[in-house]
């Protein structure tokens, strides 16, 4: 891409960010309620590791670290704007953006950028808050290879939720009723990527099942390098699973988008 | 004055607006299925996770497996029933935002009562049963299984919860009407909800106070299954009771107040 094509997007971020403060109020309720799932579970874990310190494995600190982990990973590959697309298109929205000298996708994932880096910053603020007001241990990583090897999977975890979230979205292409598949895609991966707890306190058979999909390799991956729970042939193996995920679903959300803009009608507009 | 012509047309009229969406629900069949799956996966997906949980240990904050369980299921008996009955309150921000609600102000009933019920969630109507089922069962199972008078007792707390719960959504309108870009309100409710999937001795004093008295959702949730374990004495249920109703007038109040502020987005 050159530079006065990459500025487009560069503006779309810059709206995209200045639209998440214009409704400040509700900036502070929607962050309210990802520090209301962080609350209840590190109580939860707390209360289980209150006499041992350890619990199914994990030290106190881990099981805390994870959670709080957790909360700013959501904010940093999590992202609102799929769920967009699926509108636009059942909308006929989607005419409106066609008609203009931009790419779709590179627009949503511009749009979706600005509004993961200012949650990632709020949650990292959040984090430090309730470190200080509860004065847990949390595990800091010094590491500089598990650093390095951290970042990378988170990277490529958020592109791949995005790839798998985007192809969920286009399901709109050929039906109206594209929000509930998605409504259900959510919440099997939020369980299934482990958002919200270490997939391996699952039963064995069942923890064998979830690692198999890519849905693991989102969250659960990430947080157990920066634990430092995964050695580094497990971390480089998990990160070249994300990348043949990645390799698979780029083309094929692109493949799907191509054949939807032929089923595409416009309708609404 | 509540008289028994009035409480008759408003059964007509929730029944009227019911079947206006069960037809909505039927002629998304894809959609309805969909959601209705996504909330069985949470619903299969959290109580799985309680199970696991005790296969490390034996209690979580002095409670056994099935007595997590039962609170973590009169969160969803009390959660789901209120997404039934008062769905409409997620559509209010519209209403407010597009001018709709002055329609709504001229029709011949309460607006209060018609942004609530506007659109009974049969979904949610059917997840029911899975969940009541449950309960039955979860009781049989409880180390001191409880006995009609219990049964009652959390019947009737669990109606002192739909109450706290209604006054909530009522909260939550109002709320719209003051701040028009209030849509994470309600979804904020429903998150502090899930603070009673699980039982609230895990949580600290503040926590637990600010949660039973200020956003009283675990006064809603987790007192019921304390009165079904034999947990809950006299006083704590006249307590509950009386802070059900105070609450639920407050927020009577705040309503009014608020429908005086409305200025209408149309106009």
């Amino acid at each position: 891409m050159r530079v006065a094509g990459a500025k487009k997007y560069w503006v779309v971020f810059k709206i995209s960010w200045q639209k998440e403060l214009e409704y400040r109020f509700n900036f502070l309720l929607a962050r309210l309620r990802s520090v209301l799932v962080m609350l209840l579970l590190t109580f939860v874990w707390l209360a289980l590791t209150k006499k041992s310190g350890r619990f199914a494995g994990y030290s106190q600190a881990e099981l805390v670290t994870y959670v709080f982990g957790i909360n700013v990973l959501r904010s940093v590959i999590f992202g609102a704007q799929s769920r967009q697309v699926a509108a636009d298109i059942n909308e006929g929205m989607l005419s409106a953006y066609l008609t203009k000298p931009v790419n779709y996708l590179f627009q949503t994932f511009s749009a979706e950028f600005a509004q993961r880096t200012l949650y990632a910053v709020t949650a990292l603020g959040e984090v430090l808050l309730f470190f200080f007001l509860l004065k847990v241990e949390l595990l800091v990583q010094r590491d500089p290879t598990v650093l390095t090897l951290f970042a990378l999977s988170v990277a490529l975890a958020a592109m791949l939720y995005f790839f798998l979230s985007y192809a969920v979205s286009l399901l709109a292409f050929w039906s109206r009723e594209a929000l509930g598949p998605k409504f259900l895609f959510d919440w099997v991966l939020e369980f299934a990527s482990g958002a919200y707890f270490p997939l391996d306190i699952l039963a064995p058979a069942l923890f064998a099942v979830f690692a198999l999909l890519p849905f693991a390799l989102v969250m659960y991956l990430p947080m157990e390098i920066y634990l430092g729970r995964a050695d580094l042939n497990a971390a480089l193996r998990g990160i070249a699973l994300q990348a043949v995920w990645i390799a698979l679903f780029g083309p094929a959300v692109l493949w799907i988008w191509r054949r939807g803009l032929r089923k595409y009608t416009g309708e609404g507009m | 004055m509540i008289t028994t012509a009035l409480i008759r047309k408003y059964v007509r009229i929730w029944r009227q607006l019911s079947r206006l969406a069960i037809g909505s629900y039927l002629s998304n069949r894809i959609d309805s299925a969909a959601y209705l799956a996504g909330k069985l996966v949470r619903f299969g997906f959290f109580l799985l996770l309680i199970v696991s949980l005790f296969s490390f240990t034996d209690t979580l904050a002095g409670y056994t497996k099935y007595e997590v369980i039962l609170f973590f299921l009169t969160f969803n008996l009390i959660d789901v029933l209120s997404q039934a009955l008062f769905r409409g309150i997620y559509a209010f921000r519209f209403d407010i935002q597009r001018g709709n609600f002055d329609f709504v102000l001229s029709k011949p009933m309460s607006p209060l009562f018609y942004s609530l019920s506007r659109m009974t969630d049969i979904l949610d109507i059917i997840f029911l049963v899975p969940i009541i089922g449950l309960i039955v069962t979860v009781m049989g199972r409880l180390p001191v299984p409880p006995g009609p008078v219990q049964v009652l007792h959390y019947a009737l707390l669990v109606l002192a919860g739909m109450t706290v719960v209604l006054g909530i959504h009522i909260i939550t309108a109002g709320i719209t009407i003051w701040k028009l870009e209030s849509e994470n309100a309600i979804w904020l409710y429903r998150e502090a909800m899930t603070l009673g999937r699980f039982p609230p001795e895990i949580y600290s004093p503040a926590v637990r106070a600010v949660f039973t008295f200020v956003l009283p959702v675990i006064l809603a949730v987790a007192f019921p299954a304390k009165a079904a374990l034999r947990l809950l004495d006299w006083k704590g249920t006249l307590f509950v009771l009386c802070y059900a109703a105070a609450f639920f007038g407050c927020s009577l109040l705040l309503w009014r107040a608020s429908l005086k502020a409305y200025s209408s987005a149309s106009s």
